[in-house]
């Protein structure tokens, strides 16, 4: 008896989990969604330059490809640590998740340090059209990567402080679905922006 | 370890990443990066092909990413993530692909009226719109080159016929854009009213209006020449 009361709870459970993965689901579609316009608008004002130098002048190959490994290693590297949170090893949870958090702080800086010789070299914003679009597709990106390393940086303290539990376990789920969203955004952007340029 | 037993996992089995699935994932991940960016660095295939390609490998890496690392389509059924993905890709599909195709044919709604038939009437090959000639070629005649070199145009006068074609070769760095007239007053010439002319890409016009025509390129008027286009015997 007391055992059908628990296998209950448990479908119970797995049933909400189910729902709550969906939602999550949904939001990433819609944000796949925004990244779409945000791609549509670069792809039709990406020329407007206004005299100004194009993509291919601009853009640094070897640096973009350098993001791309960091990334993808990042998302592997995320993959690997659910595995061991699925498993309930919190010591090789915090280890996987780490280096994913370091992997990402790497990849932001060297965006930011892409961003920072542009605008020094006075390619900002506001000067055509195409840069507009260029850092605000890549910016939105940007700040998607500062949220995903923030809410890293909360569960992994929650882990630390309260060791894997369910709800634990459920969040580390969600961040990696939202981490290897982000791979593919970056995917494209490094095809559309970065090697598109050089066509 | 034993905290958490098996059934109380997140996910049914199947739809749970193996390791081995990562690492096949991973690997396949890093050879679709490579390959298309050593196509383009080392300018293998260039043009619409090399776009082909790394726009399918873009799409294969989206695939191994949604099912090696995603595992997308292997949860519990029915699959409502796998049809709400499916819907949202026909949306990016229409929204991306009617932007760009929007967008590109917009110019024809910003000129004058007579402009635009021109210009159309070019583009398409039309070469008469109710029993008026449209200036059009239907077949194009010789091709003649001026190369742009140091700001410098040559040859300076090019002599040809209706229906020839005239092509702008860039050999600086920078982009020359390319307006007809005499500065600091520009005109359009059959329907062109700029040719924006990159390092590598030349632009090629047809020679569809009769006269003496001037150009210029607009970010340094001295790079400028002109062209004579006379009737051509025995054609049209």
């Amino acid at each position: 008896m007391a055992e059908s009361v628990a296998t209950s709870e448990l479908k119970h459970e797995a049933e909400a989990n189910d729902r709550v993965m969906f939602g999550f689901w949904v939001y990433l579609m819609t944000d796949l969604l925004m990244f779409a316009v945000l791609f549509a608008v670069y792809a039709v004002l990406h020329g407007n330059t206004v005299g100004g130098p194009t993509g291919s002048q601009l853009f640094s190959q070897p640096q973009a490809l350098a993001e791309t490994l960091i990334l993808l290693t990042s998302s592997f590297t995320c993959g690997v640590g659910m595995i061991a949170a699925r498993r309930g090893n919190k010591n090789q949870v915090l280890a996987w998740f780490t280096l994913t958090l370091l992997l990402g702080v790497a990849f932001l800086s060297l965006e930011l340090l892409e961003f920072g010789e542009l605008i020094h070299e006075g390619y900002t914003p506001s000067s055509n059209a195409f840069l507009s679009s260029f850092f605000v597709l890549v910016g939105t990106h940007g700040l998607h990567i500062i949220s995903g390393l923030f809410w890293m940086f909360v569960t992994l303290l929650f882990v630390v402080m309260r060791g894997l539990n369910r709800q634990l376990v459920r969040k580390l789920a969600l961040l990696s679905l939202f981490w290897h969203f982000l791979d593919i955004v970056w995917i494209f952007i490094f095809t559309i922006v970065y090697l598109m340029a050089y066509v | 370890m034993s905290e958490l037993p098996d059934n109380t996992l997140m996910q049914p089995k199947a739809e749970r990443g193996t390791l081995a699935s990562y690492v096949i994932g991973f690997i396949l991940s890093l050879v679709f990066t490579a390959i298309p960016y050593y196509l383009v660095v080392n300018k293998v295939v260039t043009g619409n092909v090399l776009l082909t390609v790394i726009l399918t490998f873009a799409v294969l890496q989206m695939a191994v990413q949604i099912f090696f690392f995603l595992h997308l389509g292997r949860g519990p059924k029915p699959l409502y993530n796998v049809a709400f993905f499916v819907s949202t890709v026909g949306i990016i599909l229409v929204v991306v692909l009617g932007s760009i195709f929007i967008m590109d044919h917009l110019n024809y709604n910003m000129m004058a009226p007579k402009a635009t038939t021109t210009k159309l009437a070019q583009d398409e090959g039309i070469s008469q719109v109710g029993g008026e000639k449209t200036g059009a070629c239907a077949d194009i005649g010789v091709n003649y080159q001026v190369i742009i070199r140091n700001g410098q145009v040559s040859p300076l006068r090019t002599e040809a016929h209706l229906c020839d074609s005239l092509s702008f070769i860039n050999q600086d760095s920078a982009v020359h854009e390319i307006v007809f007239g005499t500065y600091p007053k520009s005109s359009n010439y059959g329907g062109e009213t700029m040719l924006k002319v990159r390092s590598g890409h030349p632009k090629t016009i047809t020679l569809n209006e009769l006269g003496t025509h001037s150009y210029y390129d607009h970010l340094h008027p001295a790079t400028a020449g002109y062209f004579i286009v006379t009737k051509n015997v025995g054609a049209y």
